[in-house]
C-alpha cells in the first residue's frame, strides 16, 4: 500500500501549479512498486483560510469510492508542506487538452464518453447526498487507459447536516482565487434566495461542461461576471456551436457578442478564424443539442437527473470498442522519467521563484 | 426620448440647457443627496412632494434671487422614462433598501466579483454626531466585529469610507430576516417551542463564544437577532458591546446602554458596577420569554414605569401553557441576584435545552420573511420597500447613553 512517508516517493517533474499558487502538482514514482503517482504539495501556511478546505477535500475523498472519482491514496506532512498522493492521470485535465490540442472542441464521440463517465460520478455523488458544485473541464482528468475521473471535491457540499438530510443548500461554494468557478454554477445557486439549490445544480454545470467540451471555450467567459449572472437568471441558455447554431457568414461585431476562443493559441486572429470556420462547417448530433439544452433548463425541477441523463439517446452512440485515448490521439501523455532527476534539481532552484501558471490541473 | 414616464421638465438634469433663470426654482425640491436620488428613481409617484429632512434643508443652497414659485402647466410637463442606473460602491452593486436604523440605512448589495449577496450598513457622519456616543459606538463595533468569527455572530466583511460624502459603509453577511419581525407576524406574536428552541440554542452557541472571547453584548433582543437563508441565527449590533479587561478575573462593567425592556434589575436600579455576562443572560431570558409567550416579563406604560417594574424584579410568571421545564428555566435566568443566574454552560445542561420540544398539535413553524426575497430580480419589491422601513429599528428605542437611574 502507499505509505505516508516522503522517502517512498521520488518526485520527477512538475505537472502544474494550482489553487492560485498554494499548491503544486508533481508527477512522482512510488519506489516500492515503481508505480507512477501524482503528488499535490500544498503550502498550507500561505493561506490559513484554505487549510480547512484542504482538510474537507481529503475527508470527502476518503469517504467516496467510485471508478470515476479521483481516488485518494494517502497524505502526509513533510517539513512545512502537506502532500496528497493520487494516481497519475497522464493525459491531464480536459481543460489542458482543449487549450493545447483542441481549441475548437473535442470530437463528439469523445465528449459522449467523457460526459457519460462524469454523469456516472455525479449519479454516485448524488446518491451519497453530495453536491459537487464545481463540475468543469479542469476537474475532469483522463489517463492513458481510457479512465475518466472527476476531481475538485474541495468545493463539494454534503446535504447531510447533523445527521439529517437537508432538502436545499443555500451557501455559495468557497471562492476560488479568480472566481472563475462562477461560470459553471447554476442560476438558482447564484441567486442565493430562500429556495436554495440541490443536486440538480450539478446538472446545470454539466450542461456548461457540454458546451465547454464541444466548443472549446466556456460560455460567458467573455462577459463580466454580473452580466453572466443576469443572463443565467433570465434563462438564457448557452448552445453548442455548429452549422445549426452558428451560420458561416459572420461579421466581427456579431462574433464578439458570442463565445470567443480566448484561451491559449486561439487568441491570435488567424486561429480565431480557423475555429469559427470549424464551428460553421461541423454538425453535432441533435441528441447532443437536446441533452445540453435539457441540462441547462432554468428550472431545476425540469432538468433531468443524472440517472435519467445516462439513459439519454446521446450516449447510445458509444460502442464498447471505443477507446477514448485513441479518439484524442494527438494528446501526448505526461511521461515521468525515472532516471531523470533534472526536473527536481530545477525545482529546487525554482523554489524561490514565482512559477508562471501555465495550465489548470486541479485535483 | 420616450415620452411616457415621469420626469419633470424642470428637474435638475435638464437645467443646463435652459437659459431662463426661473427654472432653477425647482431645484429646491429636487433631492440633493445622490443617495436619495437613487431611491426615487423609477418610483411610481412622480408628482408627489418630496419632503426634506433637516439635513437636506441645510444642504440646499437657497439663493434668494430665485425664491419664487414658478408655475408649470401640467400639459407642459414632459415625461420620459428614466433608466435604472446601476450604482457601484467599490466592487459592490447597491440594491434595495432592507431597513433603516437611527444611524442610517441598511441596503442589500451584490459583490460584483464573487456574486455574493451582502448587506451594508450605511452610516452618515452627520447623523452619527447627533446620537450620543454614536461615533465611539461605531468604532467599537467595527473593532469588535473584526476580531469575532463565529457561525452565530454576524460577520463584518468589509469597511469602506467615503470622505467626500462623509459616509461609512459596513459590509456584512446577508440575512433575510430579523427575529423581531418574524415574531410580529407570527400568530400570538410567539413561536412554537420547537422553533424557539432552535433559535435559543443558536443564541447560546453565539453567546458562549462571545463570553469566551471576553465580549459582553449588552443588547440581546429579538431585534438584534438575524436569520440567514439557511436559518442560521446571527447576533448583530455590537454598538454597545464591550470587550472585558483580559487581565481582570471579574467581568465588571460600568455602563449599560441597551434597550430598556431587556435590561436587568441591577442596571434599572442604577448600580455603579455589575457583572457583564449576567446582563446577557438576563436579556437572553427576556428574549426566550418573549419568543415563547409573545409577552414581556416586565411591562410599564413608559420607560420609567418599566424600569421601576424591572427594578422590583418580580416578573409576570410565564403562563402555565409553557410547561414546567421552560418555566423553571425562565425563572432561573430572570433571578434578581446576578450571581444566582446560570451561566451559558449551565443553561445548556437544562432539561428544556437538552431535549428538543416536539411540535405541538396545530403548531406550525412560523416562517415569514420579507416578500420579494424570493424574486430579487423583479422590481415589484420596491412597492414593499416603504413598508420595510424601520425593519431593523429596534421596537423599543435605545436609551440615551447615560447610565440608567
Amino acid at each position: 500500500m502507499f505509505n505516508p512517508d516522503i522517502n517512498d516517493y521520488q518526485l520527477t517533474s512538475i505537472v502544474s501549479e494550482c489553487c492560485g499558487g498554494i499548491a503544486v502538482v508533481y508527477s512522482a514514482v512510488h519506489k516500492p512498486d515503481n508505480q507512477n503517482v501524482a503528488i499535490k504539495r500544498y503550502f498550507v501556511d500561505k493561506s490559513r483560510e484554505k487549510a480547512n478546505l484542504i482538510q474537507q477535500d481529503i475527508l470527502t475523498r476518503k469517504e467516496l469510492h467510485h471508478q470515476n472519482i479521483l481516488p485518494y491514496l494517502t497524505s502526509f506532512v513533510h517539513g512545512q508542506e502537506l502532500y496528497v498522493v493520487s494516481p497519475l492521470m497522464e493525459l491531464g485535465s480536459c481543460r489542458d487538452i482543449l487549450d493545447r490540442y483542441f481549441q475548437e472542441g473535442l470530437p463528439e464521440l469523445a465528449c459522449a464518453i467523457i460526459l457519460r463517465d462524469v454523469l456516472l460520478a455525479l449519479q454516485y455523488l448524488h446518491k451519497q447526498f453530495y453536491v459537487h458544485r464545481s463540475v468543469r473541464a479542469s476537474h475532469v482528468l483522463l489517463d492513458t487507459q481510457g479512465n475518466v475521473r472527476l476531481s475538485g471535491l474541495r468545493s463539494a457540499a454534503s446535504m447531510m447536516l447533523r445527521g439529517r438530510r437537508q432538502k436545499h443548500l443555500h451557501s455559495l461554494p468557497p471562492p476560488d482565487h479568480d472566481n472563475a468557478n462562477l461560470m459553471w454554477l447554476s442560476p438558482e445557486l447564484l441567486e442565493q434566495n430562500l429556495k436554495g439549490y440541490d443536486e440538480q445544480s450539478d446538472i446545470y454545470s454539466l450542461g456548461i461542461l457540454c458546451c465547454e467540451l464541444a466548443n472549446g471555450a466556456v460560455p460567458f467567459s467573455e462577459v463580466p461576471t454580473t452580466l453572466m449572472f443576469t443572463e443565467k437568471v433570465r434563462g438564457n441558455r448557452p448552445q453548442l456551436l455548429d452549422c445549426s447554431s452558428f451560420p458561416e457568414p459572420l461579421d466581427d461585431g456579431e462574433m464578439k457578442s458570442m463565445y470567443n476562443t480566448d484561451s491559449g493559441v486561439g487568441d491570435s486572429a488567424e486561429g480565431m478564424c480557423r475555429v469559427r470556420l470549424v464551428y460553421a462547417r461541423r454538425k453535432l448530433s441533435d441528441a447532443f443539442h437536446r441533452l445540453t439544452d435539457s441540462a441547462l433548463h432554468r428550472d431545476p425541477e425540469k432538468r433531468p437527473s443524472a440517472s435519467q441523463l445516462l439513459n439519454h439517446a446521446f450516449f447510445k452512440q458509444i460502442r464498447r470498442t471505443d477507446f477514448l485515448p485513441s479518439l484524442i490521439g494527438r494528446v501526448k501523455p505526461i511521461k515521468p522519467d525515472h532516471c531523470d532527476i533534472s526536473a527536481l534539481l530545477l525545482e529546487e532552484k525554482l523554489s524561490d521563484m514565482e512559477i508562471e501558471k501555465t495550465e489548470e490541473w486541479d485535483f | 426620448m420616450d415620452p411616457r414616464m415621469c420626469r419633470k421638465i424642470s428637474s435638475s438634469e435638464s437645467l443646463p440647457d435652459v437659459d431662463n433663470e426661473e427654472f432653477e426654482v425647482s431645484n429646491i425640491i429636487a433631492p440633493q443627496e445622490s443617495e436619495d436620488n437613487f431611491l426615487l428613481e423609477g418610483s411610481p409617484e412622480p408628482q408627489t412632494v418630496t419632503w426634506l429632512d433637516d439635513d437636506q434643508i441645510d444642504d440646499l443652497n437657497l439663493d434668494q434671487t430665485n425664491l419664487f414659485f414658478h408655475r408649470v402647466d401640467s400639459a407642459d410637463i414632459i415625461y420620459r422614462s428614466k433608466k435604472k442606473k446601476c450604482k457601484l460602491v467599490g466592487k459592490y452593486v447597491m440594491g434595495d433598501i432592507l431597513g433603516e436604523g437611527s444611524y442610517g440605512k441598511v441596503k442589500e448589495m451584490l459583490d460584483s466579483e464573487t456574486l455574493c449577496r451582502r448587506a451594508v450598513k450605511i452610516l452618515k457622519k452627520r447623523k452619527l454626531r447627533r446620537i450620543p456616543n454614536g461615533e465611539q459606538n461605531v468604532q467599537r463595533e467595527i473593532q469588535l466585529l473584526q476580531i469575532l468569527r463565529h457561525k452565530n455572530v454576524i460577520e463584518l466583511v468589509d469597511v469602506m469610507y467615503n470622505d467626500e460624502k462623509q459616509k461609512m459603509y459596513l459590509v456584512m453577511e446577508f440575512c433575510v430576516g430579523v427575529l423581531q419581525d418574524m415574531l410580529e407576524s407570527s400568530p400570538g406574536k410567539k413561536f412554537p417551542q420547537h422553533q424557539a428552541h432552535e433559535y435559543f440554542t443558536q443564541l447560546l452557541d453565539g453567546l458562549e463564544y462571545l463570553h469566551g472571547q471576553g465580549v459582553v453584548h449588552k443588547d440581546i433582543k429579538p431585534g438584534n437577532l438575524l436569520l440567514t437563508l439557511d436559518q442560521t441565527l446571527k447576533i448583530t449590533d455590537f454598538g454597545v458591546a464591550e470587550a472585558l479587561d483580559m487581565f481582570s478575573p471579574q467581568d465588571t462593567c460600568y455602563t449599560g446602554q441597551g434597550s430598556p425592556a431587556f435590561q436587568p434589575p441591577e442596571i434599572a436600579n442604577g448600580a455603579e458596577t455589575f457583572s457583564g455576562t449576567k446582563v446577557d443572560i438576563w436579556s437572553s431570558g427576556v428574549t426566550l420569554y418573549n419568543m415563547t409567550t409573545g409577552r414581556y416579563p416586565f411591562e410599564g406604560d413608559n420607560v420609567y414605569r418599566l424600569l421601576e417594574a424591572i427594578g422590583r424584579a418580580e416578573p409576570v410568571p410565564p403562563p402555565a401553557c409553557v410547561g414546567s421545564s421552560l418555566s423553571a428555566l425562565l425563572v432561573h435566568m430572570l433571578k434578581r441576584d446576578p450571581d444566582l443566574r446560570p451561566t451559558v454552560q449551565q443553561i445548556r445542561r437544562h432539561d428544556w435545552v437538552r431535549s428538543i420540544p416536539p411540535l405541538g398539535p396545530g403548531e406550525r413553524i412560523a416562517l415569514r420573511v420579507r416578500a420579494g426575497v424570493l424574486h430579487r430580480e423583479r422590481s415589484e419589491t420596491r412597492v414593499g420597500r416603504r413598508r420595510a422601513k424601520g425593519r431593523w429599528h429596534s421596537s423599543c428605542g435605545r436609551l440615551p447613553s447615560c447610565r440608567l437611574t
